[in-house]
């Protein structure tokens, strides 16, 4: 029985979610569009330098209706980024909200700009 | 650098993307004109139209309904700050379904869930399909 659900969702489509990347004052956020993943289907794997985000969509038709035209449909959503040392790893956070996933990823505190002072002799 | 942006670094699921694009179905046509996505579907008693609009504000959506069409128009908001890549679509947008049959326009409906808008449109009882009963007459 549990050999015919890992087949299915194996079978789903695969999709690259489209990602925006942007550098804000508190780290990185990287947003991922992800229609129809709610927060029970998504999985954020982070190993080493590489954080793996595969979630998904649970999209069904209507029961019962008959479809007429289709664009979209249920899909499985993965993507993997390689991290360098300037994101603090034990601060990540993602957050998921109407399916769009947030992932955060702070900057590290020894990479953060900051003023020396010049010290007189 | 933060996030590993080397072309060739990604090449085997970029392959697998382009080949998969490829053999797309034809019925998923219009995946790259227009925004959002549109799924139509139909019971005896309703029509359904999905959306897929991600990351929309639902109360700033406006659904329109006219005799003949249904209107959406809605708007995805931009993100600021500096951009290392930027494949997501920001802005206002709209599309029209025109639909085949008079709906009853007190009793649409919308839900928002998980980045999909799905609106319910129950027919006009006029359209509807009914059951004739026969009068025998002697």
């Amino acid at each position: 029985m549990s050999d015919d659900i890992q087949k299915t969702t194996q079978e789903l489509p695969a999709f690259v979610p489209a990602t925006d990347i942007v550098e804000q004052e508190d780290g990185f956020h990287i947003y991922m569009d992800m229609p129809g993943v709610p927060k029970e289907s998504l999985a954020i794997d982070l190993q080493e330098n590489e954080v793996a985000i595969e979630g998904f969509s649970s999209y069904a038709a209507p029961a019962g209706a008959k479809a007429h035209h289709a664009e979209f449909g249920a899909g499985r959503f993965v993507r993997t980024f390689s991290l360098s040392d300037a994101v603090d790893r034990g601060r990540i956070k993602a957050v998921l909200k109407d399916g769009v996933l947030n992932l955060f990823l702070p900057k590290a505190e020894a990479v953060k700009p900051r003023k020396i002072t010049i010290q007189s002799v | 650098m933060v996030i590993d942006f080397s072309t060739f670094y990604d090449l085997p699921r970029e392959i697998a993307r382009i080949m998969d694009e490829a053999s797309r179905p034809l019925l998923i046509s219009q995946r790259r004109s227009a925004y959002p996505l549109v799924n139509l579907a139909e019971d005896q008693d309703s029509y359904f139209v999905d959306l897929e609009m991600p990351g929309v504000d639902a109360g700033k959506v406006e659904l329109t309904l006219t005799e003949r069409n249904l209107t959406v128009q809605g708007e995805r908001p931009a993100q600021a700050g500096r951009f290392y890549r930027q494949e997501r679509g920001a802005g206002s947008f709209q599309r029209i379904i025109t639909l085949g049959a008079p709906v009853d326009k007190d009793k649409v409906t919308a839900r928002y869930a998980d980045g999909i808008l799905r609106i319910t449109l129950p027919k006009a009882e006029a359209v509807k399909p009914r059951k004739i009963s026969i009068s025998a007459q002697d």
